[in-house]
């Protein structure tokens, strides 16, 4: 096989096909500029007061926001990984019809690789061409236009998404052969396991390792960064992964205890297909983490400042002066600000890629749904049925997910003691304390859950769940016309 | 047929889907240019017997022999390179890739091949044009008539002039004059070709057009063709 | 009464004599059993009786008796009603293989009439063959594959009744217990 033949079968694709194909490259670009962006502002070195930005300038603050860009990189990513299965019985037919033609195992695996690639590819450099272009046209102080990561690292991180996808895909087609009669899944004879709880335990210990070590070991900087960032994407896996224990557990719930046909349906297809749930809302999920870390570091930023308020308070001084941060608290909160910004745009992509999954999986099935409309079932119970099985599992999850977040940063600090230290110091007689002026406001300060804006968030996603499955079901409608039936 | 001038035998065919045996032992030689329709009710394993000889699905137990080798010891990628090579397949439906247009799939076992891109879309025009679709090379298959269809898959299972060609109930889905013309279209080709055919049918009209039947019952050969005193 | 009914629709499209007629029979249904010479002059003088031809001249050229015949307006009326009317579907069953099948089954049981009927499945397939490669060939007349497809239907539904009527045996006697059948 030429390569050039290789290329052809590998975007020989209908309308589904090229769907996919766009969101992969569309996923790729997002990816790759918010890497490179990460890149650039890792490059920067030692004090640079050319910025106007302190997030820039400050050495110690850059790491944090590479580590931002990387955080809403991931989300996109996962909507990189959830679009391969998009289009799958379409793409199944195809390479079946290919390896009849007397295509080899290899090849049809090969031909199937190479459109996720090919795909990503694209989107990739189009994310170099638009991080070029964008810093030629943006060239403001406020950011660091006038450097580039070294060449190598460019190369990199443009072909780091590509050849992720490929790996994923070439994954995901272990679980398949393609026979030249068809394509048969490997069925998983048993249920998917609550193992992924081990990867998100996993993923809070990794977390925590930095935060708990005692005093005398000092990691560097880049340790810490990487037991952090290893920490939340192991979290991340594990929960997108524990839906599929979640949608299965949910099924056979919604059979035993559900009344009526809808919840049977429902919990029948949660049972059958429980990673359904996690191809359709892996980026959602890694979206909402994203979010919930962010919010909930909010919170112990701002547990911090008012621990600098009363430590002041107490010491007696009201002039200003003390303990503080090195800028004022709402630099902080406008970072931050910045963070939820881009998470809440990475759920919005998200969502677009649960309203493109869950349509996918309806048109994927739409004999059955046309057939059940033809026996007599309403489409109102079917309606039903695909609101059960997308929401049933996922407000579960949901909370799981925010929980994670929230949990994860509270394992940095979940309450701060302010003053003891002077107390204990002064009762203890020891010299060089100084002595609090207000002893009695002494206290611990409790980093404080934030119900509020999680539960926003939580909402936010639920929100834009539900308005993907109202316009699922508008596919559905499409889908239940008994034309459907004789479509070949 | 004796067994040395055959082309394709089988020996003792066996193949079980889980517990369920399909194919319970079947002898069969093909010689060169001969056409041998399997006939047999539907579940006797015609189908399962065309996938074994093709090299599709592996047997069992038994041998399937081409040109003196042993093909169920060969591997998968050596078999589907057999497929692109020596053999064609047709079906009933479902062979051509939908998103790929006529003349494009009749290239396709040609440029899995290797061949380059121009002499293969070449080749494949001038098979369209000897089955009467030559006009349609530049259509997809979702447009075309179901017995337009055939012809061209009929060309793509033709277009590496192989030495078998492998039918199965390729008139299945067409209405009877429909069916008929495809049908004389594929005999009047593989016959000019001297290509060998494995036919499989249910219909004693489309069979009528092999030079030998063989029928199938319950998985094993029916000498007598009516079902007298197998199973007994 | 068939045969007249076709010397009339022969006629139809002008006159003929009797020799002609008989070729024309020929070529027109292939696959029927030829027309005799005796028959068609027989058939000609009773359609004649019956007002439905008339002579319409002599040949002085040709053989001994070239006699033409045109069709009457009675005679036209008479094959119009004749096509007009819709036969009868199948109102008695009848025919050999019928009639044999049913009575080695019903006299002698499967084991006896075995080699029969597979010698008769065997003939029928190779008629089969015969009528299809006959209509494949190349020059083959639509009246040749007009007549090979009625062959070939015909032929295809006796296998196929066959067929049904052995499994349909076969289930009743492995429904029955054992010593009844025996």
């Amino acid at each position: 096989m030429r390569p050039a033949t290789l290329a052809r079968l590998a975007v020989a694709g209908n309308r589904t096909d090229t769907l996919r194909t766009i969101l992969t490259a569309l996923s790729a670009l997002l990816a790759t500029v918010a890497m490179l962006a990460a890149a650039t502002v890792l490059t920067i070195t030692g004090w640079a007061e050319r910025y106007t930005n302190p997030l820039l300038i400050e050495p110690g603050l850059r790491p944090g926001v590479s580590a931002t860009l990387i955080l809403v990189a991931l989300p996109v990513l996962a909507l990189a990984g959830q679009c391969i299965r998009l289009g799958a019985p379409a793409r199944d037919r195809r390479l079946a019809a290919i390896r009849l033609a007397g295509a080899t195992p290899r090849e049809s695996v090969l031909i199937a690789t190479a459109e996720t690639a090919v795909a990503s590819l694209l989107g990739s450099v189009a994310g170099l061409v638009a991080y070029l272009v964008a810093r030629k046209v943006i060239d403001r102080p406020a950011l660091p236009t006038d450097i580039l990561p070294p060449a190598p690292v460019i190369v990199l991180l443009v072909l780091l998404v590509p050849v992720l996808a490929a790996a994923a895909g070439a994954v995901l087609m272990r679980q398949v052969i393609v026979t030249p009669l068809g394509v048969e899944r490997r069925i998983r004879t048993r249920g998917p396991r609550p193992w992924p709880g081990l990867l998100i335990a996993a993923g809070i210990v990794l977390f925590a390792v930095p935060t708990r070590l005692p005093e005398h070991i000092n990691l560097s900087k880049n340790w810490v960064y990487a037991f952090l960032g290893s920490g939340v994407m192991l979290t991340m896996v594990g929960i997108v992964l524990g839906t599929g224990w979640i949608s299965s557990t949910a099924g056979r719930l919604l059979r035993r205890y559900g009344r009526g046909p809808a919840t049977l349906l429902a919990g029948q297809r949660l049972i059958t297909d429980p990673w359904n749930g996690s191809r359709t809302m892996a980026a959602l999920l890694a979206a909402v983490i994203a979010g919930a870390v962010a919010l909930a570091y909010r919170e112990l930023l701002a547990t911090e400042f008012r621990y600098y308020d009363i430590y002041n308070a107490m010491m007696g001084s009201t002039d200003g002066g003390g303990m503080g941060a090195a800028e004022a608290p709402e630099f902080y909160y406008g970072a931050i600000r910045l963070v939820v910004v881009a998470v809440s745009l990475a759920s919005v992509v998200a969502a677009a890629g649960v309203l493109i999954a869950l349509a996918e999986s309806i048109v994927a099935r739409r004999r059955t749904y046309a057939a059940l409309t033809a026996a007599g079932v309403p489409r109102r119970t079917l309606s039903a049925a695909v609101a059960w099985q997308t929401l049933t599992p996922l407000i579960p999850a949901l909370v799981l997910a925010l929980a994670a977040g929230d949990a994860l940063v509270r394992l940095i600090d979940s309450e701060i003691p302010v003053g003891y230290e002077f107390r204990d110091c002064v009762a203890a007689g020891y010299g060089g304390c100084e002595a609090p002026r207000h002893p009695e406001m002494a206290q611990i300060l409790h980093v404080p859950i934030p119900w509020g804006s999680l539960a926003l968030l939580g909402g936010g996603a639920l929100l834009a769940v539900l308005v993907a499955v109202g316009a699922g079901l508008l596919v559905l409608r499409a889908s239940t016309d008994l034309d459907e039936l004789r479509a070949g | 047929m004796s067994e040395r001038s055959a082309l394709l035998s089988g020996i003792g065919i066996a193949r079980s889907y889980g517990a369920t045996p399909a194919l319970r032992g079947v002898d069969l030689a093909v010689g060169a240019g001969e056409i041998v329709a399997v006939t047999g009710p539907s579940g006797c394993g015609k189908s399962t017997l065309l996938h074994c000889l093709a090299g599709i699905l592996r047997t069992d137990s038994g041998t399937v022999t081409y040109r003196d080798q042993d093909i169920g010891l060969w591997s998968e990628a050596a078999r589907s390179r057999l497929r692109r090579t020596e053999f064609g397949v047709l079906f009933q439906f479902g062979q051509l890739v939908p998103e790929l247009t006529a003349v494009e799939n009749v290239a396709l076992p040609l440029l899995l091949a290797g061949s380059g891109r121009r002499e293969a879309r070449q080749v494949a025009a001038e098979w369209l044009d000897r089955l009467g679709v030559g006009e349609l090379a530049e259509q997809r298959p979702g447009a075309m008539s179901g017995g337009q269809q055939q012809r061209c898959a009929t060309a793509r299972a033709l277009v590496t002039q192989p030495r078998v060609l492998f039918a199965d109930e390729p008139t299945g889905a067409l209405d009877a004059l429909t069916g008929e013309q495809v049908l004389g279209e594929i005999v009047r080709v593989v016959r000019e070709q001297g290509t060998s055919v494995v036919l499989i049918t249910h219909e004693a009209s489309v069979a009528a057009y092999a030079d030998r039947e063989i029928v199938l019952r319950d998985g094993v050969l029916d000498p007598t063709g009516l079902g007298l005193g197998v199973g007994r | 009464m068939s045969t007249a009914h076709v010397l009339l629709g022969l006629l139809a499209g002008g006159p003929r004599h009797g020799y002609d007629l008989k070729r024309a029979h020929d070529e027109r249904l292939p696959r029927a059993k030829p027309l005799a010479y005796g028959q068609v002059y027989a058939t000609l003088s009773r359609l004649e009786r019956d007002g439905f031809v008339a002579e319409s001249g002599q040949d002085r050229d040709g053989g001994p008796d070239r006699t033409s015949y045109e069709l009457t307006d009675e005679g036209r009326g008479h094959l119009a009603a004749w096509l007009a009317a819709v036969d009868p579907p199948a109102p008695y069953v009848n025919s050999e293989i019928f009639n044999k099948v049913t009575v080695a089954l019903l006299a002698a049981g499967i084991e006896q009439a075995r080699d029969y009927l597979v010698a008769q499945r065997a003939a029928h397939m190779g008629r089969m063959r015969e009528l299809t490669m006959a209509k494949s060939a190349p020059g083959a007349s639509l009246g040749d594959v007009i007549a090979a497809d009625y062959a070939i239907g015909h032929l295809e539904a006796d296998l196929r009744w066959l067929q049904t009527t052995l499994a349909r045996v076969a289930a009743m006697t492995t429904e029955l217990p054992k010593d009844v059948t025996t």
